[in-house]
């Protein structure tokens, strides 16, 4: 059961794509697709709703092979970035348009479009039009639509991208415990790692068309496959130091600034200091390497002041530095690399 | 944020302008108006003179004891009442035929991704049709009717203007079809909508204001044609008000009054219909190709 | 992110059946009245009348070279699109820059100019026979109230002035268009270079030579192929006005394939000439293309 990709590719004309994406979607799973733009990851989706053809490989959702099946006979349901709203159309008639296509009888549709605008809170917004509403309640309009009936799975294309940082924080929260209620499997695309982070049960990240990492968030953000998943997750971003047979990843977390010296402290100059009240970034320069750490919220330095790091070792990563991937831990004294480029 | 920097520019450049550009201009704008209207308004008067007035000099603009004697003339005595029909019912029935087919093939064109380039090809051919001068297919089609025995009547008409208003009909709408956003298609498609019923309830009636203003441009363009009428019609029966009016311009002894007054009805609803599309008139008048 | 692609993609065979069924009416219409009527006319262009009945052959179309009144007809043509195109084009432009500012009443202003071009051209034929009529038309009153005389002014009937009265009343009827149009065009410009251009202490001229003329140019070519394309295949307003007379002096070649083919019943040399002027004006037409697809947008 669920929502399975088997050997996915899209190609237009020379250009791929979606490249031998594979990716089983268990029943009831919040999966977010994340990557920077031009990844795929929208064109998945849309090959998903059938609003894009497949060029080879198979998607099945509950077991069905879907690839011939017509967008309307998928029982999706959608939220688009632009919300997609019928500005022609009431809000009532917007939220029941699904019912309606499906030909319910009218007062059962009455009925359950009530109900949704009810748990989203837009009862009063029924009899207006879409362009009458803000952002935020043009959204909420959206999601109704999508949840007044039941289908198999919620496709969501960046919904939040337009709404105001603020807004974005509250209705994240809600898409979240919406999904907790409703249970039903959601496919949600983002570039957007801090919404990745806080609603997916497992977290698919793409680059370039190909899929580099699907696991449940906490995974991605402690054990990073490759370089790029590493420095795409995260903000601010994973620290990378240059060595000539390894690249060493440190999150900025896991670097301590101390203003004395002390043992085994790697010496450090400060670039620059941020201080984003509840804590402190601090910019700094070892030798020809730039890092970022994070201090607490009192931590105060002038800039070109000398300090010193520890890095906790058990949390650092490694990489190979041509190809990116992961490398188990190895004999490579990786302190030593810190410290010489440190010393040139 | 546009129209503010463009306030902010022209009140910049209001400064460096003299007070006699401002004037140049009010003088280049009244005389550009007295030249377009002071023709149409002459003849209006002819139609409203007797003749002893039309003959007088010098010429009366204003000033003159008003008739209706030659509209009286013109659409009770005279047969220009059934021209006016036939002008209508041509315009009416070919529009409906051109908008319907038209349309149709606009949304296929602009909305479905047809093998073998055939979007861009097929909308070019069609275009090129329409950019045919008239008398090239005038001789042809004059030929064809009388062959088919349609000589004469209103049906060649409405068929011939259906063919012509076609291209025109399927550039505009191709034109609105591409402005809307594609996510309301999809999102009714999602919703579980069929495409014909995407296009039945979410495009169709967001396009109404371009379909309406495409179907003005349509009925302007059947009221004012001039050649075929001329070439496929020759009888009362089926003339149209252009070629009734051409007609009596030719002949020996001109009724200047019936045909003034001929000519003022044939423009009222072209007035009214040209007002009501002002929006979209440089759009409808360029083939979608400038959007004013 | 790719989300600039314009079209449906058919996800099987059976998705291009409904654009199928929405082209076939189109389609079928305009084989039946575009396509087919210019195979017709080719045949009957090949055609000739002979007394020992149809001969097939290049006749019609080697009569051309040696026909006066085509040359002719071909001359006025020219003669009449090129000088109304220039004035229709300068007149147009020049008030379009005149009037592209807030103007109080702008909306009556073009509303008003809309009137010339929206009305049938055959009441535009009578407006005008009854403006230059020598005997009663108000020009000439005018003219004669002002104290100039008068009697040599015939207009349409005046070989002379024939081809200018045909020409100005072009003029009349299409330089709004080319206002309407270039307005438009000026209005889409957006104002950011105009500042840039202030900022730098560029003079009226220069802005208007470096800034403006540049960005109005797709307008412009638009403007002048839509314009180019009527002005060659005229033909009803000079029916109306002067019938191709007096004489032949405003003969083009729509009016001599039109006495050819409905006077002469003529139909294959007429044929054989709506192919010259097809020709030109699909050879004119890819020349202003050319020039509008090498335009950056």
């Amino acid at each position: 059961m669920g929502i399975e990709f088997r050997n996915v590719n899209k190609t237009y004309g020379d250009n791929c794509v979606v490249d031998d994406l594979s990716l089983t979607i268990d029943d009831g799973e919040f999966i977010v697709l994340l990557g920077p733009s031009g990844c795929g990851k929208t064109t998945t989706l849309r090959m998903l709703a059938g609003l894009e053809s497949v060029t080879s490989g198979d998607i099945s959702i509950d077991g069905e092979r879907v690839n011939d099946v017509p967008t309307q006979h998928r029982d999706l349901a959608m939220v688009f970035q632009s919300y997609a709203l019928y500005p022609h159309m009431t809000i009532a008639e917007n939220i029941g348009y699904p019912l309606r296509v499906r030909k319910l009888d009218k007062p059962e549709r009455a009925a359950r479009v009530q109900r949704v605008a009810a748990m989203l809170e837009i009862e009063t917004l029924l009899d207006r039009k879409p362009r009458q509403l803000s952002g935020g309640e043009r959204q909420r309009v959206a999601l109704a639509r999508a949840i007044v009936r039941e289908p198999r799975a919620y496709l969501m294309d960046e919904p939040l991208s337009n709404l105001d940082a603020r807004l974005r924080v509250q209705m994240r929260g809600e898409l979240k415990r919406l999904q907790h209620q409703l249970r039903t499997t959601t496919i949600y695309v983002t570039h957007d790692q801090a919404e990745a982070m806080t609603l997916a049960s497992r977290v698919a990240v793409m680059k370039k068309g190909r899929l580099q990492q699907f696991d449940a968030p906490m995974n991605i953000y402690n054990h990073p496959v490759n370089r790029f998943v590493a420095e795409f997750v995260g903000s601010p971003s994973m620290n990378f130091i240059e060595g000539s047979q390894l690249t060493i990843g440190i999150r900025p977390e896991h670097i301590q600034v101390l203003s004395q010296p002390q043992d085994g402290a790697i010496p450090a100059t400060v670039y620059v200091t941020e201080q984003m009240g509840n804590e402190t970034f601090v910019f700094l320069t070892v030798g020809t390497n730039r890092l970022i750490a994070r201090a607490p919220a009192d931590f105060r330095a002038a800039d070109e002041s000398r300090v010193w790091i520890t890095i906790s070792k058990d949390k650092t990563h490694f990489f190979d530095p041509v190809s990116g991937e992961k490398r188990a831990t190895d004999n490579t004294d990786w302190i030593r690399i810190l410290s010489v480029s440190s010393a040139a | 944020m546009r129209t503010r920097t463009r306030e902010k520019y022209q009140s910049a450049n209001k400064l460096a302008h003299s007070k006699a550009t401002a004037l140049l201009r009010y003088v280049a704008l009244v005389a550009a108006l007295l030249f377009s209207l002071a023709p149409v308004y002459w003849m209006l008067t002819i139609s409203l003179k007797t003749e002893v007035e039309q003959f007088a000099s010098p010429p009366p603009w204003f000033v003159f004891t008003p008739t209706l004697e030659h509209y009286y003339d013109a659409f009770v005595a005279r047969g220009f009442g059934d021209y006016l029909l036939t002008s209508a019912i041509v315009a009416v029935a070919s529009t409906a035929c051109a908008l319907i087919i038209g349309t149709l093939a606009a949304y296929a064109l602009a909305r479905f991704e047809l093998p073998w380039r055939l979007n861009r090809r097929l909308s070019l051919w069609i275009l090129s049709t329409r950019m045919f001068p008239a008398i090239v297919t005038a001789v042809p089609l004059f030929l064809m009717m009388r062959d088919l025995r349609l000589l004469n009547t209103r049906a060649s008409l409405i068929i011939v203007y259906t063919g012509f208003n076609l291209p025109f009909v399927v550039w505009m709408m191709r034109g609105f079809f591409a402005d809307l956003p594609r996510d309301l298609e999809e999102a009714a498609l999602v919703d579980g909508d069929s495409r014909l019923g995407a296009l039945v309830r979410v495009v169709l009636p967001l396009v109404t204001p371009g379909l309406a203003a495409t179907a003005v441009f349509c009925l302007i363009v059947s009221w004012n044609e001039f050649l075929f009428a001329l070439v496929l019609t020759q009888t009362d029966a089926a003339m149209t008000l252009p070629v009734g009016i051409a007609g009596r311009v030719t002949q020996y002894e001109i009724k200047w009054g019936v045909m003034s007054a001929a000519a003022s009805v044939a423009i009222i609803p072209i007035l009214v219909f040209a007002l009501s599309v002002q929006k979209y008139l440089v759009r409808g008048l360029s083939m979608g190709a400038v959007k004013g | 992110m790719q989300k600039s692609r314009r079209f449906f993609s058919a996800l099987n065979k059976r998705e291009l059946l409904l654009p199928a069924l929405f082209l076939a009416p189109a389609l079928a219409v305009l084989l039946a009245l575009s396509i087919y009527p210019l195979i017709y006319s080719i045949t009957i262009s090949l055609q000739q009348e002979t007394v020992a009945g149809i001969t097939w052959g290049l006749g019609n179309f080697a009569r051309l070279f040696s026909d006066n009144f085509f040359l002719t007809a071909l001359g006025h043509t020219f003669i009449y699109a090129i000088s109304a195109l220039v004035c229709e084009f300068l007149l147009g432009l020049g008030l379009a820059l005149l009037l592209n500012n807030q103007i109080r009443g702008r909306g009556v202003f073009r509303a008003s100019l809309l009137i010339p071009m929206m009305l049938p051209s055959v009441v535009v034929g009578v407006v005008w026979r009854l403006m230059l009529n020598p005997n009663f038309g108000s020009i000439n009153g005018t003219l004669k109230q002002i104290g100039i005389n008068t009697e040599s002014l015939t207009w349409t009937a005046s070989p002379k002035l024939a081809m200018l009265s045909v020409i100005a009343v072009d003029v009349w009827q299409w330089t709004p268009f080319v206002f309407l149009v270039l307005l438009a065009g000026l209005q889409a410009i957006p104002q950011e270079p105009y500042e840039a251009a202030l900022i730098d202490g560029s003079s009226r001229w220069q802005t208007f030579w470096h800034v403006t003329l540049p960005l109005l140019k797709p307008s412009i070519l638009i403007v002048l192929l839509l314009r180019t394309m009527d002005l060659l295949r005229v033909f009803d307003q000079i029916f109306i006005l002067t019938e191709g007379g007096p004489g032949f002096a405003t003969e083009t070649i729509s009016l001599y394939i039109y006495r050819t083919a409905f006077r002469f019943f003529d139909f294959g040399y007429a044929a054989a000439m709506s192919f010259v002027l097809l020709a030109l004006t699909n050879v004119i037409s890819a020349i202003y293309i050319r020039l509008i697809q090498a335009e950056p947008n």
